[in-house]
């Protein structure tokens, strides 16, 4: 960002201080535009999570193996992971209840109908880059992370702080700036008030 | 330096596994602080006894919520029976993937009254949970004479009243 116009003199001081506010702007910016991306990725896709699965893929599907045997429960589940030619020893199987079986396997969980042998083959994996956007933007991790994500908040603190000056003028704090600082305090505060409306 | 750095990639692996009896693991929240586990099926049996104290369950997670992690369903492998084990979001988040691990979780027993909608929606999830072989032979998981959990739908519905365990920690099995 840089000034417009032609401006008053000022104070060493206050060019001094200018300086400052702009070189901290300019380097705390560069330190924080990547987590920023990131957090703003995350942010657009958790805030529509009753829409889809923001972390995860899932998807399921229905497989008709046939009547199972009558049979304890771990040679029924190698019955079926043979019938679906799956060569995985399962992570582990439970009798959930006398007519059904859950085998789990790595990323895969099969819910087996008895006897009739219907299968809900679910799979599920990682959404490529948005699980690990997520996992650092909602903090899953919680430890040093926590402290790395106070101190990113505080950045953005002095970003919004030392940007409202960095700018003289008319386009700035004594202009056309003034208004839009004013514009964007004004949503949030009439979106509230239209909220307890 | 070599050292130096090899020794904080140990510490950092090392911080946060944890073992819970022999279940060893990745520490959520407060993790497990009580030594011997209360069997589900002797929670379910008698849960009057157990609500308001500090229990810890042991078993396989069979279910987790699959959007936030904010809660997961522990499952006695020996008799099907399970519990779920909620906590608030976002401050213990269990992972999607962990599900057919083994885990240990403790936290207070609660007993939650359902409104008369919200029974209504959770006997038609759980009837949607048990399609397949349950609902093919005719064994729909609200009926009567089978609660739920026995008909393996993942909450288990009795009455108007669900129990389940308001997690504080858990340990779960890498």
């Amino acid at each position: 960002m840089t000034g417009s116009g032609s401006v008053a003199p000022t104070a060493p001081g206050a060019v001094r201080l200018r300086r400052l506010v702009i070189a901290t702007h300019r380097d705390v910016g560069y330190f924080i535009a990547g987590l920023t991306v990131i957090y703003a990725v995350s942010g657009i896709a958790v805030n529509h999570i009753d829409d889809w699965n923001p972390s995860y893929v899932v998807r399921s599907e229905v497989v008709e193996l046939g009547p199972l045997p009558d049979a304890p429960t771990e040679e029924l589940a190698a019955e079926v992971l043979r019938r679906l030619g799956i060569d995985e020893r399962p992570r582990s199987v439970v009798r959930m209840a006398p007519l059904q079986l859950k085998v789990f396997l790595d990323n895969r969980n099969l819910t087996v109908g008895l006897p009739v042998g219907t299968v809900t083959d679910e799979r599920s994996r990682r959404r490529i880059a948005f699980f690990e956007a997520n996992y650092l933007h909602l903090n899953h991790g919680k430890g040093l992370w926590t402290w790395f994500a106070d101190a990113y908040a505080v950045g953005l603190l002095l970003l919004a702080c030392t940007g409202i000056f960095i700018v003289p003028g008319k386009k700035g704090l004594g202009g056309r700036g003034r208004w839009l600082l004013l514009a964007g305090l004004a949503v949030p505060l009439a979106y509230l008030v239209w909220k307890a409306w | 330096m070599r050292r130096t750095v090899g020794a904080l990639v140990v510490m950092i692996a090392v911080v946060g596994l944890a073992s819970a009896g022999d279940i060893q693991g990745t520490i959520y929240g407060a993790g497990v602080t009580i030594s011997e586990p209360t069997p589900i099926a002797t929670l379910l049996s008698k849960p009057g006894d157990f609500v308001g104290q500090k229990v810890r369950v042991d078993g396989v997670i069979t279910g987790v919520c699959e959007k936030r992690g904010c809660w997961m369903q522990v499952t006695d492998p020996e008799s099907g029976q399970g519990v779920r084990i909620k906590v608030e979001d976002g401050v213990i988040v269990f992972p999607y993937e962990s599900m057919g691990h083994r885990a240990a979780a403790e936290g207070t027993f609660e007993a939650v009254k359902l409104t008369p909608e919200q029974v209504a929606a959770r006997a038609e999830a759980a009837k949607q949970a048990a399609a397949g072989a349950a609902a093919a032979a005719g064994e729909p998981c609200d009926k009567a004479e089978a609660p739920a959990a026995k008909a393996g739908c993942d909450a288990p519905v009795q009455n108007d009243t669900i129990y389940l365990l308001r997690g504080t920690g858990a340990v779960i099995q890498s």
